[in-house]
């Protein structure tokens, strides 16, 4: 069941428990059949585990894609130096509250993605980075962790097999950038969240500079699934390149909003007009984001394409994390675009000179034009630093930044011009 | 606004409101029979031990005490115990950093230059190197707030959905400007960006808690329920 709407074309998997409170115990979660994946990794070798999940085309599901095994694969073998496995649940990207959702009613579900994630790389230790405004939700998995303990599913000689794996939540304290994995490894060290250059990467020197893996909620969870049921039971959903399941967070103008499962591929026409019953006054769709803020935008029109990674790309745009924003023909473009940069500047670590006085200048130049003072020549000088963003930074927050400026300009100028002009009907709608 | 449909600046009135959660914990959608408590999980969770319960969540509890008192002590009885247990699941003191910080905010409501040397001090840091972590979190408060720390998601899902009508409604009610407290020190309105609830506009954080669904009319309603 996703939640708070279901449809009859979900595949659920992930979703399956949401809107079952009986679901977030330990006794409801083992009576759903809950920690037999656990048990069953127990009983393999780590290198099948990830060959198992490697098989399945697994991809991350934190807005990368970059294949879950294949990321494991990397990490060096076991010598004396501890591992560590990492869980991304700082979930801050606007427009996407998947792993809320999927913490809220099953934390029984990401504890064991974690422990059999630890247990393949040979990690003693997990830490799940949770964002600190989600404290609820980091309640909730408190209390799941601390029924873990009791029970040993985690900790020392977790069910008789000899393996120790800790469990430790820790709690982020507001930083959108915290998100990105090396800024959250150098969060979880006790710094300011700046992302690290890389080379060298998490799995040769992560957390505390010691072999990481960082991998969000979602991949966790669909992990544990895979090496529950195989790869070739995930590879009957989605496409050859994106397989499996995917929770879809909606969210604007949609008559029902929320999250939904459904196979990667699945038609985007069809999931905004049927699945999300289309907008709620029935208007026309303007503009769509598929992917969460960071990511191009589509217009109305560019939405006979399937929800996976490669058709996404050859549309110009991005999966991401599978947070689809609706908006329809009475939005006001140029504010939310403006409001979305106002967010970059904002959350900016500010390293990087492109980055940090690109998105404060591009801010500025975009809330004159919001205001009606906008002059031509100024959308050249938004693609100019556009331009100057994307590509030239520590991490890609930046990119991010100009993604929205460069594709609503594109596709939008019309918008961008009648405000230059005033037009009494684009003014009248703005806030 | 019209009747149905307001359009990008005001929530969508064709929205099923009925079914929207008791307690404003969200939309419960096609599950009209949960709860406020299902939802937030409140029965599951129980009350949460002050010294912070099992080692490895002993760094999360962060908004345990009601009542913040500015010149609490920091690090005696269960909060003493507490620290001890968040530093054993760090390979070094430094990155109790951050769990630490929240248990001092959560005792005293907000991090002064003195608390955050006592943090430096108890931890082994420098008192710069501590300002300079503290200073790049948003969720520290760095001088006093309200009782009621209110902050409105006006980001893009929000926005579209009304969130700056939501803002304006808490700013009118409280009679505060943006970022500043009521002169009874109860109420703290500010802006703040994407929550995670986006499904669920307009989504408001007071204190530790999400307020979701959140119309302009039903301030009145949150405000009551919180006194
Ligand atoms: C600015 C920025 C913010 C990010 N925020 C998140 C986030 O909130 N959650 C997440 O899982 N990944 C986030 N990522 C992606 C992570 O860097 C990383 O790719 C991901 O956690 C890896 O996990 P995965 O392979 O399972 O997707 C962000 C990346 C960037 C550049
Ligand atoms: S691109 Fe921006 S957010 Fe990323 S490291 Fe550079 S300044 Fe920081
Ligand atoms: S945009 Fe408001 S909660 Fe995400």
């Amino acid at each position: 069941m996703a939640y708070p709407y279901r449809h009859p074309s979900e595949v659920l998997v992930l979703a399956k428990y949401f809107g079952d409170p009986e679901a977030r115990t330990l006794r409801g979660w083992e009576e759903r059949g809950g920690y037999q994946a656990l048990r069953k990794a127990l009983g393999m070798a780590p290198a099948d585990v990830v060959n198992e999940v490697k098989a399945s085309g697994l991809r991350g599901r934190g807005g990368a894609g970059f294949p879950t095994g294949v990321k494991w694969s990397f990490m060096p073998p076991k010598g004396d130096k501890p591992h560590f496995l990492v869980c991304n649940a700082d979930e801050s990207e606007p427009g996407t509250f998947k792993d809320r959702e999927l913490i809220r009613w099953t934390p029984h579900a990401l504890l064991e993605g974690c422990l059999i994630g630890a247990y393949a790389i040979r990690a003693e230790h997990a830490y799940i980075y949770i964002r600190g405004e989600f404290f609820e939700a980091a309640q909730i998995l408190a209390k799941a962790i601390e029924e873990a303990y009791a029970a040993g599913y985690a900790g020392q000689n977790i069910l008789g097999s000899g393996v120790d794996i800790d469990i430790t939540l820790h709690l982020g304290a507001g930083a959108y950038i915290c998100g990105e994995e090396t800024g959250l490894l150098n969060s979880l060290e006790g710094r300011r969240g700046e992302p690290r250059v890389k080379p060298p990467f998490p799995a040769i020197a992560g957390a505390f500079r010691l072999p990481t893996a960082v991998n969000n909620v979602e991949s966790l969870i669909a992990a544990a699934h895979i090496v529950q049921n195989g790869a070739e039971w995930y590879r009957q959903w989605g496409t050859e390149k994106s397989t499996g399941t995917k929770l879809f967070c909606v969210s604007g103008h949609v008559k029902r909003p929320g999250n939904y499962e459904l196979p990667l591929g699945f038609n985007f026409r069809e999931f905004i007009y049927d699945v999300c019953g289309g907008t709620p006054g029935g208007r026309p769709v303007k503009a769509v984001i598929p992917g969460g803020s960071s990511v191009p935008i589509l217009t109305g029109d560019e939405l006979d394409i399937g929800m996976d990674y490669e058709a996404m790309a050859a549309a110009g745009t991005m999966l991401g994390c599978g947070s689809v924003i609706v908006m329809d023909d009475t939005t006001n473009l140029v504010k939310q675009v403006r409001r979305m940069v106002d967010f970059y500047a904002h959350e900016s670590c500010g390293q990087c000179t492109p980055c940090r006085e690109g998105t404060a200048w591009a801010a500025r130049i975009l809330r004159r034009i919001e205001n009606g003072r906008g002059l031509e020549e100024d959308l050249q000088t938004l693609l100019e630093i556009s331009d100057n963003m994307s590509g030239k930074t520590i991490c890609v927050l930046s990119d991010a930044a100009a993604a929205p400026i460069t594709s609503s300009i594109q596709k939008f100028r019309d918008d961008y011009l009648a405000l230059m002009r005033r037009e009494p009907a684009l003014a009248a709608r703005s806030a | 606004m019209s009747a149905a449909y307001g359009g990008a600046d005001s929530p969508p009135s064709s929205w099923p409101q009925a079914l929207q959660n008791p307690g404003f914990a969200g939309d419960t959608g096609e599950f009209p029979t949960l709860t406020e408590a299902d939802v937030r999980g409140t029965a599951y969770v129980g009350e949460r031990p002050r010294d912070g319960g099992h080692p490895g969540v002993a760094g999360t509890l962060a908004y345990q005490v009601a009542e913040k008192n500015p010149e609490a002590p920091l690090f005696e009885g269960p909060y003493a115990e507490r620290v001890v247990k968040i530093l054993e699941r760090y390979p070094d003191s430094q990155a109790a950093l951050l769990p630490v910080l929240h248990m001092a905010h959560e005792i005293r409501g907000h991090l002064s230059p003195g608390t955050m040397d006592e943090v430096a001090e108890r931890l082994g840091l420098s008192p710069a190197y501590v300002r300079g972590v503290a200073t790049f979190y948003s969720m520290y408060n760095l001088g006093p707030v309200g009782k009621y720390l209110i902050q409105v998601c006006t980001n893009i899902s929000c926005n579209l959905c009304g969130g700056d009508a939501v803002l304006q409604a808490f700013l009118d009610a409280t009679g505060t400007g943006m970022g500043e407290t009521t002169p009874d020190g109860l109420y703290t309105v500010m802006e703040v960006e994407c929550l995670g609830a986006c499904g669920f506009p307009t989504a408001v954080q007071i204190n530790e808690r999400y307020f979701e669904n959140v119309r302009p009319e039903d301030v009145p309603a949150i405000l009551a329920r919180l006194r």
